[in-house]
């Protein structure tokens, strides 16, 4: 993908990122933040959550890698979530995202990004700052 | 004429949404709107000076509050340097029954917001509390709403004999225009906006 290439108002392609409890436990382990709340249901349900949580750096993980997917070599200069609601561990997730903006000088592109739990609502919002290539 | 009354923009916390980039994608989209109102959380900006976005979009940009109360958040239209002075718009826990006085003492409107949402809209309160006195007008149509949501507000609305509007409650940009408000007259300022809501002529639209 290159920045002649895009236009304002492109979607870009829709990710399902695999949240399953064994994918989020390699992530835990890798990322040194094995908690409970991540990997045991009946601990976080005890906590008052609705079950084991996607961490939310994992969810940001995966709005980037949409990002890379749909342009791959391209610079995230920013990434700049709100988290609205927790993403359940062993449910299904939904990526999308959308270009905002074009800066023709510097050839950065705004997208904004949303990621969609299983019944459809908007667990995180956010944008991101992209450079591609000319 | 079609107005999304509820949007915010990078001025509020959670705001993510660049003014003008909320009117290039309207044009870009080809939505139907002939504008919005910024609605930015526990303040009123009255510093930022859209008119040049207007006239480059063709496009109406208005400012109000979204305030919150104890009876859940509540947009408020029509904002003056009285009403401003009337409660604090900083606080989360200012009485509802303060904010719709104050609002009407100072020739403003207010409307509770996405009040069909679960333990923090008006109808959640009111199963809790009761119903409060004073609200006419509330958004049956929030363009962020869970599913549900809005059949809830709608249903209650009705049953409560509250007027409705819309709004997408929009933070990022390209979000805006998910639901808005279709108004029966031209709206050209806040003062004609006020009047329509009071009057109600306007109805809400949904465009999810």
């Amino acid at each position: 993908m290159r920045f002649s290439d895009v236009e304002l108002g492109d979607d870009l392609p829709e990710t399902h990122p695999d949240i399953s409890m064994e994918r989020v436990k390699l992530f835990v382990k890798s990322a040194y933040m094995d908690f409970p709340r991540f990997t045991d249901h009946e601990f976080a349900k005890a906590e008052g959550l609705p079950g084991a949580i996607v961490p939310g750096v994992m969810s940001q993980g995966f709005l980037a890698a949409m990002i890379h997917q749909w342009a791959p070599g391209a610079k995230i200069h920013k990434l700049d979530t709100v988290f609205r609601t927790t993403m359940v561990v062993d449910t299904s997730a939904t990526c999308r995202g959308a270009v905002t903006d074009l800066n023709e000088e510097s050839h950065l592109v705004e997208v904004d990004l949303t990621m969609l739990n299983h019944e459809g609502v908007t667990s995180v919002i956010g944008t991101a700052t992209v450079e591609l290539a000319d | 004429m079609i107005l999304d009354l509820h949007t915010h923009s990078v001025r509020s916390d959670d705001g993510r949404a660049k003014v003008d980039n909320y009117c290039q994608w309207i044009r870009k989209k080809e939505l139907p709107l002939d504008g919005f109102v910024l609605t930015e959380h526990r303040q009123y900006d009255d510093t930022s000076d859209y008119r040049d976005l207007e006239d480059h979009y063709g496009l109406l940009i208005l400012k109000a509050s979204e305030v919150e109360t104890d009876y859940g958040h509540v947009l408020v239209f029509g904002v003056n340097e009285d009403l401003t002075n009337a409660f604090d718009f900083a606080r989360v826990d200012n009485h509802i029954g303060d904010v719709l006085s104050a609002a009407r003492r100072c020739g403003a409107v207010a409307a509770p917001c996405h009040p069909g949402r679960p333990n923090v809209g008006l109808f959640a309160h009111y199963e809790r509390k009761g119903r409060i006195e004073g609200v006419d007008l509330v958004e049956i149509y929030n363009g962020g709403s869970r599913p549900g949501e809005d059949e809830i507000s709608e249903a209650e609305a009705q049953r409560f004999g509250y007027r409705g509007f819309g709004g997408s409650d929009s933070h990022i940009v390209s979000r805006i225009g998910y639901a808005a408000t279709e108004f029966d007259e031209p709206v050209a300022n806040i003062d004609d906006l006020v009047s329509a809501l009071r009057g109600g002529r306007c109805h809400a639209r949904t465009f999810r």
